[in-house]
């Protein structure tokens, strides 16, 4: 009975030891986001004697995060749109038909899952600059889309394949085209894989750095990832602005995470772990 | 038209955006990767490619920075084994056990995957910072001073920092993993197990791990074919630098082509991480498959 007891201490110590690591870095940039540049130098580890809202509307408003928060949401928000309907589209005639491409196609999908994004970026920076889509939104969108796509055609394909094509012959006989079924019954009966490809694409989206680096220039388009690497190495200028951007960059998706966390969490297993 | 070719022909039609994307922006990209890592050439538009042979791969292997890459990306790898599976094996024991504030736990240990790599980055930058970040702070509060070193600015330090900083963003997420394993073991055969005489550590060593082979498989694919995609946090940290001590192979390719303007070279690491990359997943998979 002691021997129970005593791993279950140990086990608490460690699970309490691991909330702090993991949320006290969170805390102390909150903290240095009110202080000034005195406090932050002087001491990290205090308690702010003031608190500096200030530098919350500085960040928002000088330093311009609540327009990169703003792109980042959009960029974010457009290609959650687009890998769902081109990802259902695709996936719907995978999981289907049984024409003589459909499973080479979906191979070449499950290829796209293995490619290493980097390999990509000199030719992707070359035809952007071809296509006139340098600097644009919507190279940077169907390029998001691109690399979202094999995973959630994977995803998707799965998850029709297990609903029952009885209710596609119902509908089919009941006088629907194949754009009906998928739209009218499919659609609908998929709302649990949507959600699930939605959060990881929407999360990914948010957050991209690699091709908002190769792919934009004007800074009043930049997304938070950008725009963050932007202070990097200056220790000239005021901290807690800084801290401040990097706090609100976090807070939608923290907001996302806090109201859906299950569903999060599920998703991004199931994205991540493919087989 | 009769049905049978229009459904044909809508098949075709709902496959058409997903395959343009994908050729345009994945495939026709890989083919130009190859071919242009065997030119020579400046910039990005109209600049005059020289046809240079293999010459770029041989500058690549002959290149110290792109070993020092490889090595780097090695700490990633053992990192992975040696301090992320058994800390996400122990944080999923604790989600799954039966202590309290287990919600709270798994919620808490998760947060920092959600976040931009790039925030969590620049996070850790302001943290390890030499003179008043937290982390020498509290050295030097208690008096071990000596320790309190330029975290970023030293040598293979600065990688096995960034190593670490990866396993704290990455913990929950394995740790989710793992826990799917241990969820997935009945009980009753623990309670057999204890009428038989095992204690927990014998109970963990010859049930727990031998039935969770699945998802140490699952942790060891994507930790190994991760490590070779290591970039933003890097980037983000230290860029590769100082003096390209911390490169790893994305990194490198970035520096090379968009700092140095060797965009054959570039291409060239590219086509090395392609190689690389499809080798260790398409060799991983089958190793593992085999293994059934």
């Amino acid at each position: 009975m002691k021997k129970i007891k005593i791993s279950t201490i140990v086990l608490n110590v460690f699970a309490w030891f691991w909330s702090i690591v993991t949320l006290y870095p969170l805390l102390v940039t909150f903290l240095s986001s009110l202080k000034d540049n005195e406090e932050i130098f002087g001491n990290m580890f205090a308690l702010p004697t003031k608190m500096i809202w200030q530098n919350y509307a500085d960040a928002l408003f000088s330093a311009n995060m609540i327009r990169s928060i703003g792109n980042s949401l959009f960029l974010a928000a457009l290609t959650t749109v687009c890998v769902v309907l081109v990802g259902m589209l695709a996936a719907y005639i995978l999981a289907r038909q049984k024409y003589f491409f459909v499973k080479p196609v979906y191979m070449l999908f499950l290829l796209g899952v293995m490619v290493p994004i980097h390999t990509t970026i000199i030719p992707i920076s070359k035809i952007a600059a071809s296509m006139k889509g340098y600097d644009t939104y919507w190279m940077l969108i169907l390029v998001y889309t691109t690399f979202q796509l094999a995973q959630a055609i994977f995803l998707m394909t799965g998850y029709i394949k297990g609903v029952s094509s009885e209710i596609d012959e119902a509908a089919t006989i009941d006088g629907c085209g194949m754009l009906g079924v998928l739209f009218r019954m499919i659609l609908p009966l998929s709302k649990p894989i949507i959600a699930t490809v939605s959060i990881i694409s929407f999360v990914y989206a948010y957050s991209e750095l690699v091709f908002s680096v190769i792919l934009l220039s004007s800074p009043n388009k930049y997304p938070v990832s950008r725009s963050l690497m932007y202070f990097k190495g200056d220790y000239s200028a005021r901290m807690g602005p800084i801290f401040a951007s990097i706090i609100l960059s976090v807070l939608p998706l923290i907001i996302i995470y806090l109201l859906f966390h299950e569903k999060v969490q599920e998703g991004m297993m199931a994205g991540a772990v493919k087989g | 038209m009769g049905k049978k070719t229009g459904r044909l022909v809508w098949s075709i039609l709902f496959l058409v955006p997903a395959l343009t994307l994908f050729c345009v922006f994945l495939l026709n990209p890989i083919i130009q990767a190859v071919i242009m890592s065997f030119y020579k050439w400046k910039g990005i538009a109209g600049a005059p490619m020289t046809f240079v042979g293999i010459n770029n791969y041989i500058s690549v292997m002959k290149s110290g920075t792109f070993w020092l890459s490889l090595r780097n990306s090695l700490f990633f790898m053992i990192g992975g084994f040696v301090v992320l599976m058994p800390l996400a094996f122990v944080l999923a024991y604790i989600v799954t056990s039966k202590i309290k504030g287990v919600r709270f736990f798994k919620t808490a240990y998760y947060i920092p995957v959600m976040l931009p790599v790039t925030a969590v980055g620049l996070m850790w930058v302001y943290i390890l910072q030499p003179n008043w970040g937290l982390l020498n702070t509290v050295l030097k509060s208690v008096g071990l001073e000596q320790l309190a070193i330029n975290w970023l600015g030293t040598q293979t330090v600065n990688v096995i920092s960034v190593v670490l900083v990866n396993e704290w963003i990455f913990a929950g997420f394995n740790m989710l993993i793992f826990a799917a394993g241990l969820i997935a073991i009945p009980s009753e055969i623990y309670e057999s197990a204890i009428i038989d005489g095992a204690n927990k550590g014998q109970s963990l060593r010859y049930i727990t791990i031998p039935m969770m082979k699945e998802s140490f498989k699952i942790f060891a694919v994507l930790c190994v074919t991760g490590c070779l995609k290591t970039f933003d946090l890097m980037f983000s940290m230290t860029g590769g630098g100082p003096n390209h001590s911390s490169e790893v192979p994305a990194t490198l390719l970035y520096n090379e082509a968009f700092s140095s303007k060797n965009f054959g070279k570039g291409n060239a690491i590219g086509v090395v991480i392609l190689i690389l990359g499809l080798a260790l997943s398409i060799g991983l998979n089958k190793a593992m498959k085999s293994e059934d």
